[in-house]
């Protein structure tokens, strides 16, 4: 039984483990590019550590527009998707119940509906509405408003779940009362409704323009004249990049991070506050022994120190000193070519003349240099290879060693 | 003579302004953006991509060829069939079906964990986890994932310096990175509709089962799935929807040689720029994907009702 437990308890960890490194790894990996001076987001062959892609990155004329566009559709879609989501919730606490499932599934829809169908059919739509107005409705066919559209059309909906929730708590007596004592409808819900709905309104703003900022299926439609950062993004990834891609995602993962572990903190306090739980001891009152509150202080501080250094700190002896290595890495290389060509031209010497050496005998030298073996050695298999006929080539072994293979990979991408 | 009957009932419960404006917002958002854009491209689809000038001539009648381009491809093809986009069409599918169970596979045990744990620090600490890959860009996730499967990549860097493989294994073009990334990108919505389902089951059910000496299988089966039920209808119609609709991690994970069906449609509208053929495909993946989700619900007896809580 006891065994059969721990039995238990082990499996959970492993998987729970493959579950978070599935999900974090990913991101941790694409975090450490940034800090690489390799030219193309990678980190095996590690360079030299270095600041520049968050130099890049700010310097980059493209992303900074993007990052306005997005903040203006983002706003937009807030507005316009919280609003929508409120009505349309306060709608189905009232609608007829015959009517209540039909109602439901219609602005249920938006989220099952392919973000790709979505942008095209608020392309096509709105692209006919402009022609029956004309010249003077230009405004219609403007990207920004294209995509604010678009994404409401489906962020209005999330909006309106969280909302639901919330309406599930609501005391309608409330509002009954009001109405009684004389207030209007418009007070009513300004003064009983809108603080009762304030923290789901303000979580569907949050998740309404998380939602707006990272969309990319809809917004690929419609953007028009107005790319958003994820458009950029996604130009940039399939069109050659280099780690400053990176370095935004670390920025985004910070922030994120900080934002999560504030929240946490703040959620605890107010606990502490009312007196649900008590504060821990012998730890200074602002941290009443709270994780969340540590590792937030904790992050600070990295990222204080990591801006600091970033300003003395440079990486330009180490890429020099990476640059000689590597220039030596290649002289031998070069050697050890010339050399192997040397020998294959004295193997061949009894069968042909020197003189009339045809260039194809030069592709079989380096054929040899390529053997099986020397990829075998390279891979580490540590298996003792060196005693068949080809041992000239087990000292080249070290000079193809699995970063040099990488490094011809990743010179062919660029 | 009910139906004014109900209005006015709304208007009497919400007043005149305040009614007003939710039935404006309301059908604004029914009307203007969900069901008169999808009829528009409804009705675009089954159109002749002409010139402007012959827009609204007579040239400009209804026709089915778009959708026959799809099945029968180009006219004097030597194929009977459009093979090569009916294949993607289908692959597409099959593909979104498998990162479906894969998905439920993967989230059912941390669902169940998550789900009937007491809470405190450790499971707040792993919700917080959970959710910070999901505030991060769709195209940033998906290149994640590409600096882990490319050629040069990690993954090939491990394998090779630990000597599993001596030549760089293309994960791209054996499309095991793009099913890896659909599964990245949409795990959360697998994993929170069944969390919150499996939050508000009773412990001491599970407790009465076990105590009673019902084995961990049976627990599962008899207590667990059944009440979990519209979780799981949830999160499975919620991934494999946005997987078979799914356009940022095929365009930077997909390979070279095999596309995803949304791709195809990307195709028509930006670079064909064949818009009415575009609308046709886009119309073909919006029917097949909601007719095999409520076939699905029909067999499993899952109501609407339950997608999204």
């Amino acid at each position: 039984m006891r065994s059969n437990i721990l039995f238990g308890r082990v499996a959970l960890a492993v998987y729970l483990v493959i579950f978070f490194g599935y999900l974090l790894g990913p991101l941790l990996v694409m975090g450490l590019t940034a800090f690489n001076s390799a030219p193309f987001p990678s980190i095996t062959p590690w360079q030299c550590y270095t600041y520049e892609w968050f130099g890049a990155l700010f310097q980059d004329e493209r992303i900074l527009n993007g990052i306005k566009h997005s903040f203006i559709v983002g706003i937009g879609t807030v507005i316009l998707s919280v609003s929508i989501g409120l009505a349309a919730s306060l709608v189905l606490t009232q609608v007829w119940p015959r009517w209540r499932s039909t109602y439901y599934t219609i602005i249920i829809a938006p989220i099952l509906i392919p973000g790709v169908v979505l942008g095209i059919s608020t392309l096509v739509f709105w692209r006919r509405v402009s022609e029956v107005f004309g010249e003077n409705a230009a405004f219609l066919n403007n990207g920004l408003f294209l995509t604010i559209i678009g994404q409401s059309t489906f962020i209005a909906s999330y909006c309106m779940l969280v909302f639901v929730a919330r309406l599930q708590r609501f005391d309608t007596g409330l509002t009954e009362a009001a109405l009684d004592l004389g207030a209007t409808h418009t007070q009513a819900f300004r003064k009983i409704m809108l603080p009762f709905m304030r923290p789901a309104i303000a979580s569907a703003a949050v998740l309404a323009f998380l939602a707006s900022f990272e969309n990319y299926n809809t917004t690929t439609f419609t953007f028009g004249a107005y790319p958003t950062l994820t458009i950029e993004l996604s130009q940039m990834v399939r069109y050659g990049i280099n780690p400053s891609i990176s370095a935004l995602a670390v920025i985004i993962v910070a922030l994120t991070v900080f934002a999560a572990l504030a929240a946490e903190v703040y959620r605890r306090r107010s606990k502490i506050k009312s007196g649900d739980i008590k504060p821990g001891k012998g730890l200074p009152a602002w941290m009443f022994g709270n994780v969340a509150t540590i590792l937030l202080v904790a992050l600070s501080f990295v990222v204080i120190a990591m801006v600091y250094s970033a300003q003395a700190y440079s990486p330009a002896q180490c890429k020099i000193d990476y640059k000689a290595e590597r220039q030596i890495e290649n002289q031998t290389r070069i050697e050890a070519l010339q050399k192997a060509r040397r020998e294959a031209r004295q193997n061949a010497a009894p069968l042909e003349s020197i003189t009339s050496e045809p260039p194809s005998q030069g592709a079989g030298a380096f054929g040899s240099v390529f053997a099986p073996t020397n990829l075998e050695d390279a891979a580490g298999t540590g298996s003792e290879e060196s005693g068949t006929p080809e041992a000239p080539a087990s000292p080249f072994g070290s000079v193809f060693a699995p970063n040099n293979l990488e490094d011809a990979v990743g010179a062919g991408k660029n | 003579m009910r139906k004014p009957k109900m209005f006015s009932e709304f208007f009497k419960n919400n007043g005149l302004l305040m009614g007003g404006i939710l039935m404006f917002l309301v059908s604004f958002w029914i009307i203007v953006l969900i069901l008169l854009p999808q009829l528009s491209m409804l009705d675009f689809s089954f159109r002749y991509n002409l010139p402007p000038a012959l827009q609204g001539t007579e040239a400009d009648s209804y026709t089915l060829d778009n959708y026959r381009y799809l099945v029968f491809g180009p006219e004097g093809a030597s194929d009977a069939f459009n093979k090569v986009d009916l294949m993607v069409f289908v692959r597409t599918i099959l593909a979104a079906m498998a990162v479906t169970v894969l998905n439920l596979i993967l989230c059912y045990p941390l669902a169940y964990f998550l789900g009937q744990s007491k809470g405190g620090g450790f499971i707040r600490l792993l919700v917080i986890m959970l959710v910070i890959p999901y505030w991060i860009n769709e195209i940033l996730r998906a290149f994640a994932l590409r600096i882990i499967f490319g050629d040069g990549g990690v993954l090939n860097g491990v394998m090779m310096s630990l000597g599993l493989i001596d030549q760089p294994y293309d994960f791209i073009n054996a499309d095991i990175a793009l099913y890896a990334g659909l599964g990245y990108a949409y795990i959360l919505l697998m994993l929170f509709p069944m969390y919150n389902v499996i939050e508000s089951l009773d412990r001491n059910q599970i407790e009465a089962a076990r105590d009673m000496g019902a084995s961990w299988v049976r627990i599962h089966r008899r207590i667990v799935i059944p009440h979990a039920k519209p979780g799981i209808a949830s999160g499975m119609t919620m991934v494999f929807m946005l997987s078979a609709g799914a356009l940022a991690a095929p365009q930077v994970l997909g390979g070279t040689s095999s596309l995803w069906f949304t791709q195809l449609v990307y195709q028509w509208f930006n670079d064909t720029l064949n818009w009415q053929q575009g609308a046709a495909y886009a119309i073909v993946l919006l029917v097949a994907s909601i007719a095999i989700v409520l076939g699905f619900m029909k067999i499993f007896k899952v109501n609407m009702g339950d997608i999204g809580k």
